[in-house]
């Protein structure tokens, strides 16, 4: 790699592109045990054997997760905190943080809580501590997966000026790619196995390995991606299936706040059997609200929510659990059982036969088939396997609506495509669909319907052809 | 709700009280505990009491209705506490005291309830100082002062401070937590498994977050400051007031 | 380099802190802070179970001392109980509404107590007596400190039953509670890297 470039390493989930990232900064093996062959060399350094001050006085780092790297309570002090364990004198500091921040965009936030900034400036925040000190080599993994649309952009563009400036060298691990790969001077493309599938400058690796990369379930940006979405590549019923039934869902006039301010204000919606619904919005919308709304978690302050002919914030728990089912963004976080299997019995009749059969077949269909994955803990499932079983639950309770709020949350594209699949499956059998995302290539491949929220109001609901 | 709590406004950061050095604050808080230790009645308990919410207001520009918010669950704490003094009291079993009232086998007895108020009181003095400390300390400037001034191993202040900011993402987990055993028609309620799940997360969270520590270097040398710590004057000031308010809640404390 | 000689210098580090012990110790100490505040919401209503009998709350009262052998039985570092301990209470000092000022010397002497016995266990005896002693002097720790500070007045007989119910309390939801979610941490796979995983 020759200095001031910028290196995009794509790969699946598992290709071990974000272990390859902490070998860089010299943190694994270091903080964490495992084997290691080979050499690497980092700024002249070897930052296995080498001091891990030396190495990361040269490496800076950002990782996926935005909160995952909040250190310090205020903005200006955040970025500091580099500064502060390689020595810098005061002085120094006094002028490297104001401009550290001024590279990414968050100038005016110095006294500005890190935990009450948005995803996106969170990143920036980490962007902006990795490049205080100065380093040579920047390494991000991952840095936009868990940013809403706007936030990656925003992000993405600060990311191009840093490397117009060609201060420090780039090493970018992404699976999404549309804004990544532009920037790119050199593509690394990892095998699922780990194993390099092409390394070369971008047009080059497009040109030779397109097949191969997609093959291994990586994305690619332009067309081949996005189109797949627009044609649908998978038959799908009309849009118009459920329109002459009644609504599954209905809901009037619903307003909602927390302790403050209103953050549903006035929303109709009705939804209709095997409609596919994407729910869309900037954070803070209320696309999250609306959801618990519409599944009975939350009682709206004034208008009403009619589920299947009842009011779904009075029903019985178990009832409510048969008549919509609720999904949430990270699956880790609604994990209830110590077991695959417990996990999707909880809550349900352990002595029903009939419905015991069911499951197992359910969990065949999603690829967690129970003789092999039953006993498993859920936490130690991948990602994909994971959001596959953060559905089950819901699904072996054959809901007339599922509500999934932001279902693509940390999934790689064969997570995607796994779920979509579930998801018009069950479509296509009546179930109404409702997915609050701002997930634009799942947007497009996914619904059949958008619903788009500004400040806790409906602003358009139209059909997408 | 816990988010909202642990927020100070910048306006009290900003006073006299908010610009006190944190670990002479902590000195003071705990200085007047043990000064509590020393009686039961209920006149130094009043004093401190009197002396914490009168500063919070006045040095410590605290808004009146935040520092009505804050010191509200105290109520309920200080009669708890109170009343178990009271039923339980030594005093009333002893047969030479008068008694004032029969709660089923319980009697209750003059001694044992002035005894209770007694400490009430102190639970609405100690619960007082730790709101007004609370409300006008910021975080950082805790963890700098306990570090600089103190002495206090830095690796493991700024360690817990990290730790702090998970704060907010962990309540919101446990409200997931809630929410997903809802969603199954499972009992609302409090659930052990959920202290698990929470965990999980917790852990890989802490673990995340000490690699985005090493990564920036931290604890590989000596450590330079963004913020100097130094005694002032106005520290000064605020330790000699609260010895003064100490001697006051002594004296008053000393029967006849 | 060879992957054994990587593994043999990459350890869990013998009795060094590394930066991940420190920041999980710690944030096992938020996690109950954050856990005691919804507990009181939760369980508010049931404090008129205990009306008839008040000493018996205090089968309650180990959740409150649980990182003080939670957090070590994991990362089995000196301080480690303390450490966890005095975070946690420095979280409900800070939020105010529990006990001000004296959450951290409550903290201090409930994870003190427990610290002094991993110290004399040498920090390498991590045996169910040694959890079931540690529980144990936590909890009358904080049996000694309540009863000077906020118990004063109340007869010793009483205070006798309060101390039978809180060594109970220490002994089921401190030592039994850290095992069982220990083993239920390391089914998750979230101890890797830790003496305990």
């Amino acid at each position: 790699m020759p200095p001031g470039g910028c290196l995009l390493i794509v790969g699946p989930s598992g290709s071990g592109k974000s272990t390859l990232a902490l070998a860089l900064a010299g943190l694994v093996p270091r903080e964490l045990p495992g084997d290691w062959t080979g050499t690497l060399e980092v700024a002249g350094l070897d930052p296995v054997s080498a001091d891990g001050p030396a190495v990361a006085a040269r490496v800076g780092l950002v990782f996926q997760d935005p909160e995952g790297q909040l250190v310090m309570d205020r903005v200006e002090d955040d970025v500091a905190f580099g500064l502060e364990c390689r020595g810098w004198r005061p002085g120094a500091m006094r002028e490297r943080v104001p401009a550290a921040l001024a590279e990414v965009g968050l100038s005016g936030l110095e006294r500005r809580r890190t935990t009450r900034l948005s995803g996106g400036q969170q990143q920036r925040l980490a962007l902006a501590g990795a490049l205080a000190p100065e380093p040579g080599v920047l390494v991000l993994d991952e840095p936009t997966a868990n940013l809403d649309p706007d936030g990656a952009r925003a992000f993405a563009a600060r990311l191009a000026r840093i490397r117009d400036a060609r201060s420090a060298t780039i090493v970018l691990v992404e699976h999404r790619v549309d804004e990544a790969w532009p920037l790119a001077d050199l593509v690394l493309a990892l095998g699922p196995d780990g194993r390099p599938i092409d390394v070369g400058a971008p047009d080059e690796v497009l040109a030779r390995s397109r097949a191969a990369i997609e093959a291994a379930g990586s994305w690619l940006p332009g067309p081949a991606g996005a189109s797949r979405g627009r044609e649908g590549r998978r038959p799908r019923p009309a849009p118009t299936v459920g329109l002459d039934a009644p609504p599954v869902l209905a809901a009037r006039g619903v307003r909602f706040a927390y302790d403050g301010p209103v953050v549903i204000d006035g929303v109709d919606l009705e939804i209709r059997p095997g409609e596919r619904v994407a729910l869309v919005g900037a954070n803070g919308s209320g696309k999250s609200t609306l959801a618990r709304l519409l599944t009975g978690l939350l009682r709206p302050l004034a208008g009403a929510v009619w589920l299947g002919g009842a009011d779904p914030s009075r029903l019985r728990a178990a009832e409510l659990a048969r008549r919509a089912g609720l999904v949430f963004p990270d699956p880790e976080a609604q994990f209830v059982a110590p077991t695959v299997r417990g996990e999707v019995l909880a809550g349900l009749d352990p002595g029903d036969r009939v419905l015991a059969d069911a499951v197992a077949a359910l969990m065949e269909r999603l690829g967690l088939p129970l003789d092999d994955f039953g006993d498993r803990s859920p936490y130690t499932l991948s990602g994909g396997e994971q959001r596959r079983l953060s559905l089950a639950p819901a699904l072996a309770r054959a809901p007339r609506l599922l509500v999934l709020d932001e279902p693509t949350f940390g999934q790689d594209r064969r997570g995607c495509e796994a779920l979509e699949e579930i998801l018009a499956e069950q479509a296509s059998g009546g179930t109404a669909v409702l997915a609050a995302t701002h997930d634009e290539r799942f947007i497009a491949s996914f619904a059949d319907r958008v619903v788009r929220l500004e400040r806790g109001r409906v602003v358009a609901d139209e059909a997408v052809a | 709700m816990i988010v909202r709590r642990l927020e100070v406004e910048e306006r009290a950061l900003a006073s006299p009280l908010g610009r006190t050095s944190p670990l002479l604050k902590l000195a003071i808080a705990l200085a007047w505990l043990v000064t509590l230790a020393f009686s039961y009645d209920v006149r130094p308990a009043a004093v401190i009491a009197a002396a914490a919410l009168l500063a919070g207001l006045s040095v410590g520009r605290l808004a009146p209705s935040r520092l009505a918010a804050g010191v509200a669950p105290l109520w309920a704490v200080a009669v708890g506490i109170g009343v178990t003094n009271m039923l339980f009291s030594a005093a009333n079993t002893d047969p030479s005291n008068a008694v004032l009232a029969m709660i089923g086998p319980l009697r209750l007895t003059a001694a044992g309830v002035a005894g209770g108020i007694g400490v009430a009181a102190r639970v609405v003095a100690v619960v007082a100082v730790g709101v007004v400390f609370g409300q006008t300390t910021d975080p950082t400037a805790l963890v700098d002062s306990l570090v600089q001034q103190g002495r206090a191993p830095e690796r493991f202040a700024y360690g817990a401070l990290a730790a702090y900011q998970a704060i907010p993402r962990l309540a919101g987990q446990l409200g997931t937590l809630r929410e997903a055993r809802r969603t199954r028609g499972l009992r609302a309620g409090w659930h052990p498994r959920m202290l698990v799940g929470l965990l999980v997360l917790a852990i890989r969270h802490g673990d995340r977050l000490a690699l985005a520590m090493d990564a920036r270097g931290f604890g590989s040398g000596p450590r330079s400051r963004y913020r100097e710590v130094r005694w002032s004057p106005l520290d000064a000031a605020v330790a000699a007031g609260a010895l003064a308010v100490a001697v006051v809640a002594l004296l008053a404390g000393r029967p006849g | 380099m060879t992957a054994a000689a990587s593994r043999a210098t990459f350890g869990s580090g013998g009795s060094r802190w590394r930066t991940r012990d420190i920041v999980v110790t710690a944030i096992i100490g938020v996690v109950f802070g954050v856990v005691f505040q919804v507990w009181n919401l939760v369980w508010g209503p049931f404090d008129a179970v205990f009306v008839f009998f008040p000493p018996a709350k205090n089968l309650l009262y180990g959740v409150w001392l649980v990182p003080a052998v939670l957090a070590p039985l994991i990362v089995r570092k000196p301080g480690a109980a303390l450490f966890a301990e005095l975070v946690g209470a420095a979280l409900s000092a800070f939020i105010g509404s529990q006990f001000g000022p004296d959450a951290i010397l409550s903290g201090f002497v409930q994870g003190g107590a427990a610290e002094l016995v991993f110290l004399l266990a040498r920090y390498r005896n991590w045996s169910i007596p040694v959890l079931v002693l540690a529980s144990i002097a936590s909890a009358a720790a904080a049996w000694i400190h309540d009863w000077i500070v906020w118990f004063p007045d109340v007869a010793t007989d009483t205070q006798l039953w309060v101390g039978v119910f809180m060594g109970v309390s220490s002994v089921v939801i401190v030592a039994g509670g850290s095992i069982l979610l220990v083993r239920a941490l390391r089914q998750a796979g979230v101890l890797k890297g830790f003496p305990a995983g």
